[in-house]
């Protein structure tokens, strides 16, 4: 039988960077997945880290990657054509199919953005079975905003809201308005009748955005939140990511906002 | 099940017959009661339960998951350990039966399932509680052995719980006599063990007599260690000083009692406070396990609270939490 704890190696085939910490590695994995799942990454000699895959496709996957630690520093040194070790895909995605004929509404903080990106993707493959997308995405300035090619193009497409903490000096062919994405959030008209909600972000921005979700008249299953914890085995065992009872890594990373309530002492 | 009669004089050479086939491993005393690899039968101390717990053996508390030299990975030979296991109380063997779940049916863990499928569980029944912190019999253990000794005044009896247990029963026949007597369900029951009172503590999560778990805590782990069910781990990367490419992986122990159990990138921990931990450990031993796996985590060996520098008894806690108003 498989050693579940063994990853496999897999081709870089290209690494871009997007801000000045965080980089989008595209590997040749080729796997059936659904937004918001993710994978384990190693590094032999730094270790392993959860990372959600950021892309819809059934030929490779895109990680995008935020350098913080060990792990993620040494795999933004890997390049084209060099291997990286992953096992996965694992957890629980979006509920996509569930979600037919409804608006989506997506809340993305700072690296946040991510798994989302990876829910826009599955929806423009999958178009006609959606209603109306809008975005809030929140970043801590100009410089930190991630997908900036793929944002020109949805903008053409969808409602977008992007906020910076603070605009500072820099100029960016982003218009992004100074403030939090939950000012952004809570000024906008947002049906709750026909919509779904998607979360991703810091602890206190989800709790926000939860917030004024729900005086909108969402209800808590209208919600999906992605959690992130610190994990190590991804099969529900080393019980590192639990919220009350659940697994992060099994029964998430996407929860519907009912099932698990209290994101931050659970 | 089958029951056969061993008379006290022969359980020593019961032992020696057990040792010429197998490892044997049984609570022996030094410093504190630890099972340890057994030489001589005289030593074999069954006056008090161990000290440490016997997960050590099956889930260890460290290992090599892999060797890596780059990004060539080797995992290593997992020979399987022929070992028998002897005195193990009912709380132990129930400990192992959860830790079966998780590592062998929940996931097919490799390293656990070698270490623990060529492994014979002979349990040793407690006729009165062995501890003051035991509460075994207010939670819902099962007979999981293959052997169980019963220490009846004059003979032991040996019940029969696996097809292990008739391969051994079978293989040493001669030490053992027929008898007709029976172990009832009543006999099982441990006197003294049922302190934990009965309660649905759902209704008690947001008690504010939590506190009183975390006032005297120390953060030590000690709880978690000596648990014998606790089954929390971590992973590390260690790399040689002489070529850094190479290296292994390991698994350790980890307790959900200490900050660095949830911290992630940017420094941001979840349940920050002892008392939301101290919490969180509860609910995992009472509640989260059970609504997966049908039974609650805990075997009620009492170690996490004679282990505890401060003596934290939350059998006690729990005990005197009242509903609240508000």
């Amino acid at each position: 039988m498989d050693n579940p704890y063994v990853p496999r190696p897999y081709k870089v085939l290209s690494s871009a960077r997007e801000t000045a910490d965080t980089f989008t590695m595209t590997v040749g994995m080729a796997v059936l997945h659904s937004p918001g799942q993710f994978v384990q990454v190693s590094v032999p000699g730094y270790g392993e880290a959860p990372i959600s895959i950021c892309s819809d496709s059934r030929k490779e996957i895109k990680l995008n990657i935020r350098q913080v630690g060990a792990v993620t520093n040494a795999l933004a040194g890997l390049k084209k054509g060099e291997t990286v070790l992953l096992r996965g895909p694992y957890g629980k995605g979006y509920p996509m199919k569930k979600l037919n004929g409804k608006d989506i509404v997506i809340v993305g903080g700072g690296c946040g953005v991510a798994p989302l990106k990876g829910l826009i993707d599955y929806v423009e493959n999958h178009r006609k079975d959606f209603g109306q997308v809008s975005m809030f995405l929140g970043y801590r300035s100009p410089d930190d905003i991630i997908f900036k090619k793929e944002l020109a193009g949805w903008k053409k497409k969808y409602s977008i809201n992007v906020t910076v903490d603070k605009k500072g000096n820099t100029k960016s062919c982003i218009d992004a308005r100074e403030g939090f994405v939950t000012d952004a959030l809570g000024e906008t008209d947002i049906r709750a009748d026909k919509s779904a909600a998607m979360i991703c972000g810091p602890p206190i921005m989800m709790k926000g955005s939860i917030g004024i979700l729900k005086s909108k008249g969402f209800r808590d299953k209208q919600i999906f939140v992605s959690t992130e914890r610190l994990m190590y085995c991804a099969m529900g065992v080393c019980c590192h990511c639990m919220i009350r009872g659940k697994f992060t890594c099994l029964d998430g990373p996407v929860f519907r906002y009912d099932e698990i309530m209290d994101i931050e002492n659970g | 099940m089958e029951v056969l009669l061993l008379k006290k004089e022969r359980l020593n050479g019961f032992i020696e017959k057990l040792q010429q086939d197998f490892e044997v491993i049984a609570p022996l005393k030094g410093d504190v009661i630890r099972f340890l690899p057994l030489k001589n039968p005289d030593d074999i101390f069954l006056g008090k339960n161990a000290y440490f717990p016997i997960k050590e053996y099956f889930f260890k508390k460290n290992e090599v998951l892999f060797q890596f030299n780059g990004t060539k990975i080797i995992v290593p030979e997992l020979p399987s350990k022929k070992r028998a296991f002897f005195g193990l109380r009912r709380c132990d063997l129930n400990a192992i039966k959860h830790q079966d779940m998780v590592f062998m049916n929940d996931i097919h863990d490799p390293y656990y399932t070698a270490a623990r499928k060529d492994s014979y569980l002979i349990g040793y029944h407690c006729n009165t509680a062995p501890s003051p912190y035991c509460f075994c019999g207010s939670l819902e253990l099962a007979d999981y052995f293959d052997l169980m000794v019963y220490d009846k005044k004059d003979d032991f009896l040996v019940e029969i719980g696996s097809s292990k247990g008739k391969g051994m029963a079978k293989k040493y026949a001669s030490l053992f006599s027929k008898t007709s007597k029976k172990i009832s369900e009543e006999e099982k029951k441990i006197p003294g063990s049922d302190r934990l009172e009965k309660k649905d503590i759902s209704l008690f999560y947001n008690n504010s007599d939590w506190k009183k778990g975390t006032d005297l805590c120390l953060s030590c782990g000690a709880c978690t260690a000596l648990c014998p069910t606790c089954y929390c781990f971590e992973t590390h990367d260690e790399v040689k000083t002489s070529n850094i490419n190479e290296g292994e992986r390991k698994r350790n122990w980890s307790s959900c009692q200490l900050q660095e159990f949830t911290r992630v990138a940017g420094e941001h921990v979840y349940r920050k406070d002892r008392e939301e931990r101290f919490k969180h450990r509860i609910f995992h031993q009472l509640e989260y396990f059970k609504e997966k796996h049908k039974v609650p985590l805990c075997v009620g060996c009492g170690r996490c609270i004679e282990g505890c520098p401060t003596r934290i008894d939350f059998v006690d806690i729990l005990n005197n939490m009242k509903v609240e108003n508000g």
